[in-house]
């Protein structure tokens, strides 16, 4: 269970300060596929970045699943975050020197994951990259690049999954595809599902949804 | 965490992310190893060759034949020794033939450097090496056969000993430029020197005993040798052997060393070049890898491990690489090299290894270790400016990096300081100038044409980083320049020492009357000589009254006091005043000028009144004046110089110097006819040996500058490509946008372009005042200012830079605009 409390998000511009989040609460239950939609600059990636502790909020916590990840510190939080957190990016965010096969062991690795190679394989031929796995991101398209990423995400079987505009780099025709493979190892897995997006129909494949606008929630159903 | 360092960096290698990096850390390993390697090797190289002046590696000299132990101790710690008898004796060949001959009586391993040379008739085909004449043998000088009316196999007779004559002696490697073998050459075996019985308690002669062998066993027993010299027994080296050559090795020495010093600083600055863009690249990386769950610590470890890793291939691979590089040099012009050059040693790749370490520690891990500190928010946004600002502290470790391994490197802190003033100057300068004009330029180019307008933007659009990269550039550029101007300076300074007709024979004991027949034979001979000088031959009694001290040594008290005196009007041409003033024309006073040395030895300045004797009589002068003069100019040179009319009452000889080419040599057989009493001294093989050092020297330091000058390129290169990408990154948009390449190219150009002007300018301003410091300071010699180096270091800079990144960028225009930014 994710749960916000009074989340706010200031930054310093200019000699006086931009506020960002104005103060969010919600909650998110476990097993639960959300997304949170709005505008360009609503700040939906900000409310992201700190749902997932990958920043740290002006005010206000975070709690996952009981730990109050607003009190950690960044090395506790990159524990934490490699223990329970998936992350999919609009800019799949692979490393270019690494392989496919590299890129989805990487966070195996860092754990400590034993297995490594033989998860990643099967995660990768789950996604239907199995006779890809020695590609370099360069040599994938768009939407390959994509699948590695879910492919990373899902292999350290976290239980949450972030996904930040996952088709916002894709045509239409592959987001699709992509959606259809998040949501089926999402059920697959049992995974709480975060999903920032200002694509509607996406949204509306989620069980709920929040509508950020200028840094406010208007919206939650 | 299990990800191994080895494995991250196969997969960075693979990814290409490394290429600069190791390039640089393998070129900072190879330029100061094989540099070090190559110098010492030349430095052995040519010490043995000096040596070769000595005709050993350390001498002992003194009027009185030194003690035989310290032969056996010599021997004993694996020397080889010998022993050379010089003095002045007249030889005799039947009834009629007499001259007055230096005679040198040598053992039978002398030379024990350099070799002997001979011909088998007089002025014949030279023969090289071997040994000197056997007991019983002579081998005179080509001179004294015609003088002494004798051919090969005659007989002539020193003191009471008769010798049959083997050879004609031609040069030994130790002849020098010592006045005191005067007069034509008679080598004879020093197992005959009882026989001869000429040389007798108190007789004017000069033993000498020779050593060499291993450098080590030699420095050694030079201490034991140190504490048993006596009065009047004086330890010679290389140095005091050849003044004039040690001075031309001394500055090569500085030359090389400052080479090597620039060498490290430019491998510094390409590694923190390349590591910071390494980290720059890798930021992202990080940020995933904490998206991920990667702690900061094992980050840190990670590239940690991956740095000593780094190190060690670098090393190694630098090492060998400085190795090839300078048995290259060998192979390639090693005929250049007359002289075998000597081991390296392992202190070379001691030296590359212990430099890698420092540039990493110093230069590549500030970065890198900022690097666990990047945000893993860089995920979701990836404009976030980079946290990499460098801090006042890697400025600081690098700077006391860079003077501490220029100073190691170079044992001499006055070149550490010299190249640090400079690089200060071109520092602080750079920043301020770069900041300034790049702002300035805004208001010009708002109303120029689109090509400027880009570039001058581009250049805004960058400002504190176009002012680093000036920075690393003009630092670059300075460092050529500085070698550059030091090289050609010193280069002119050897040429200008020993031009090409330098006077290569003296003539001595010219009497009064042959003086005008003398002037008239060279005259017509049309040979090029200075002026005669007189010459009396006089001692120094007392100074302010008080008379000097008796020594016990009547040889070294002769030594010490006896000198040449001459007379002047006008100071001579190649003399330079120090103090005091020159007298009036036809001065009647009574005063003498001194040479700055000679005055410093008696303790004399202006003002003070010395007495001097000439035959049998006394006289007292002021000293008005002091002087400094040219010692390797191989022109007649004086101590004390007095006005006319003091020195007039006094018997006179003169001497002068000239210049013959080797085929004018026959000359001298008619001149020595035509005035037996004059003596001759020919100096021409040694002006020849001192050239062929100086040569040697010269292409020492030519190569040493090529490998410096591709150490700068490569400098320049990891400069450009640190901004690389975010011009592409920008170019390709231009041409998604539709600019033409002319567009794109030109903009490129002229940006480039104006960093490499101010870069030069920076850089001309820093050099010229880092050679100022090292000519005046480190090599003594006179600063010229160079107006040449302006144009070439601005122009240069302008072209050199521009042409490397429109080269780095060229692929904006040939590839398509997407795939550019895809691989960015």
């Amino acid at each position: 269970m994710i749960k916000a409390e009074n989340l706010q998000k200031r930054v310093p511009m200019a000699g006086s300060e931009l506020e960002i989040l104005k103060g969010i609460t919600l909650e998110i239950k476990s097993g639960e596929s959300v997304a949170i939609i709005g505008a360009s600059g609503s700040g939906k990636s900000t409310l992201l970045g700190l749902l997932a502790g990958l920043d740290e909020a002006s005010a206000g916590r975070v709690v996952i699943d009981g730990t109050d990840i607003s009190a950690l510190d960044e090395d506790e939080r990159a524990l934490f975050r490699g223990q329970h957190v998936g992350f999919v990016f609009q800019s799949f965010q692979l490393l270019p020197a690494l392989t496919a096969l590299e890129n989805v062991m990487l966070p195996l690795e860092l754990q400590g994951q034993g297995k490594a190679l033989t998860l990643a394989q099967t995660f990768l031929e789950r996604v239907g990259l199995g006779e890809r796995i020695q590609h370099y991101p360069r040599q994938m398209s768009g939407g390959e690049q994509q699948r590695v990423a879910i492919a990373r995400a899902f292999a350290n079987t976290p239980s949450i999954l972030f996904a930040d505009e996952p088709t916002g780099n894709l045509d239409t025709a592959t987001g699709s595809h992509i959606i259809d493979l998040l949501f089926e190892l999402n059920r697959e897995q049992n995974t709480t599902l975060v999903l920032v997006t200002h694509d509607l129909s996406l949204a509306e494949r989620c069980q709920h949804r929040f509508r950020l606008e200028a840094g406010a929630l208007i919206d939650g159903d | 965490m299990s990800m191994t360092a080895t494995r991250m960096l196969a997969r960075d290698w693979r990814g290409g992310e490394l290429g600069v990096l190791v390039a640089a850390l393998v070129l900072a390993v190879a330029v100061v190893s094989g540099i070090s390697a190559f110098t010492t090797r030349l430095q052995t190289a040519l010490a043995q060759e000096s040596h070769r002046f000595l005709a050993a590696d350390r001498v002992v000299r003194s009027g009185r034949e030194a003690p035989a132990d310290w032969l056996q101790e010599a021997s004993r710690r694996g020397l080889g020794t010998a022993q050379v008898l010089t003095f002045p004796s007249m030889v005799y060949a039947g009834d009629e033939g007499m001259v007055l001959a230096s005679v040198k009586a040598v053992s039978d391993a002398y030379p024990l450097r350099g070799a002997l040379r001979y011909s088998e008739q007089p002025f014949g085909d030279l023969i090289t090496g071997g040994r000197g004449p056997e007991p019983g043998t002579v081998w005179l000088d080509s001179r004294l056969f015609p003088l002494l009316d004798v051919a090969i196999g005659d007989t002539v007779a020193v003191g009471e000993a008769a010798f049959r004559v083997v050879a004609a002696a031609r040069t030994e490697p130790d002849q020098g430029g010592s006045f005191l073998g005067l007069g034509p050459r008679v080598l004879m075996h020093y197992a005959d020197i009882a026989a001869t019985a000429v040389v007798q308690p108190g007789s004017r002669v000069e033993y000498r005993q020779l050593y060499a062998g291993e450098p080590a066993a030699v420095e050694s027993f030079e201490r034991w040798l140190q504490a048993q010299l006596g009065e009047g027994q004086r330890l010679l080296d290389v140095n005091e052997g050849q003044p004039g050559l040690g001075e031309a090795l001394q500055r090569a020495e500085s030359f090389l060393l400052l080479a090597g010093s620039l060498g490290v600083v430019l491998a510094g600055v390409a590694i923190a070049l390349a590591a910071r863009r390494f980290s720059e690249r890798h930021n992202d990386y990080v940020a995933i890898m904490k998206s991920l769950g990667a702690t900061s610590g094992s980050i840190t470890r990670l590239y940690g491990r991956s740095l000593f890793l780094l190190g060690l291939l670098a090393t190694l691979l630098g090492c060998s690489l400085g190795w090839a590089l300078q048995s290259a040099f060998f192979n390639l012009f090693g005929d250049q090299l007359p002289v075998a050059p000597g081991p390296a040693g392992i202190r070379p790749y001691g030296i590359g290894a212990a430099t890698a370490l420092v540039c990493l520690l110093c230069f590549a891990w500030p970065p890198l270790r900022r690097l666990s500190q990047a945000s893993p928010l860089r995920v979701l946004r990836r404009d976030m400016p980079q946290e990499q600002r460098r801090t006042l502290t890697d400025y600081a470790v690098g700077l006391a990096a860079v003077s501490g391994l220029m100073w190691w490197y170079s044992g001499d802190w006055k070149i550490t300081l010299a190249v640090l003033s400079g690089l200060a100057a071109t520092v602080f300068l750079g920043l301020g100038l770069a900041l300034t004009l790049l702002r300035g330029g805004r208001l010009v180019g708002m109303s120029a044409g689109s090509i400027w307008r880009l570039a001058l933007a581009g250049l805004q659009r960058r400002g504190t980083a176009n002012a680093l990269q000036v920075v690393i550039f003009a630092m670059a550029i300075m460092l050529l320049l500085v070698l550059l101007l030091v090289r050609t300076s010193l280069i002119d300074a050897w040429q200008t020492q020993l031009p090409e007709n330098t006077p290569n024979h003296f003539a001595l004991n010219i009497a009064p009357e042959d003086v005008q027949g003398v002037e008239q034979l060279l005259r017509s001979g049309d040979i090029p000589g200075a002026p005669l000088y007189p010459m009396i031959r006089g001692r120094i009694l007392s100074v302010n009254g008080v008379a000097l001290p008796q020594t016990d040594d009547p040889e070294e008290g002769r030594r010490q006091r006896e000198a040449n005196f001459t007379w002047a009007d006008t100071l001579p041409g190649d003399n330079r005043l120090l103090e005091g003033r020159w007298w009036a024309p036809r001065s009647d006073a009574a005063e003498v000028s001194l040479e700055v040395e000679f005055a410093e030895r008696f303790g004399v300045g202006l003002g003070d009144r010395i007495g001097f004797q000439v035959g049998s009589e006394p006289f007292e002068a002021t000293v008005t004046s002091i002087r400094e003069l040219d010692w390797q100019s191989f022109n007649p040179n004086f101590w004390l110089v007095f006005p006319p009319r003091l020195l007039a009452p006094y018997p006179a000889t003169f001497m002068t110097s000239f210049y013959l080419q080797p085929a004018q040599k026959p000359f001298l057989n008619g001149f020595i006819r035509q005035f037996p009493t004059v003596t001759v001294v020919e100096m021409d093989v040694v002006v020849a040996q001192v050239r062929g050092i100086v040569s040697q020297v010269s292409s020492a330091v030519e190569l040493v500058l090529a490998v410096i000058m591709a150490a700068g390129a490569l400098v320049l290169v990891a400069g450009v490509q640190a901004s690389v990408d975010a011009r592409m990154h920008e170019s390709s948009i231009l041409r998604a946008l539709g600019a033409r390449r002319r567009l794109v190219l030109g903009g490129l150009w002229i940006e480039f372009a104006a960093l490499g002007v101010f870069a030069g300018v920076l850089a001309t301003v820093g050099a010229e005042l880092s050679v100022y410091i090292l000519q005046a300071q480190v090599m003594g010699m006179a600063y010229a200012p160079s107006p040449w180096v302006w144009p070439v270091g601005i122009g240069g800079g302008a072209l050199l830079i521009a042409g490397l990144g429109v080269f780095s960028c060229r692929k904006v225009v040939s590839s398509p605009p997407l795939a550019v930014l895809r691989e960015l």
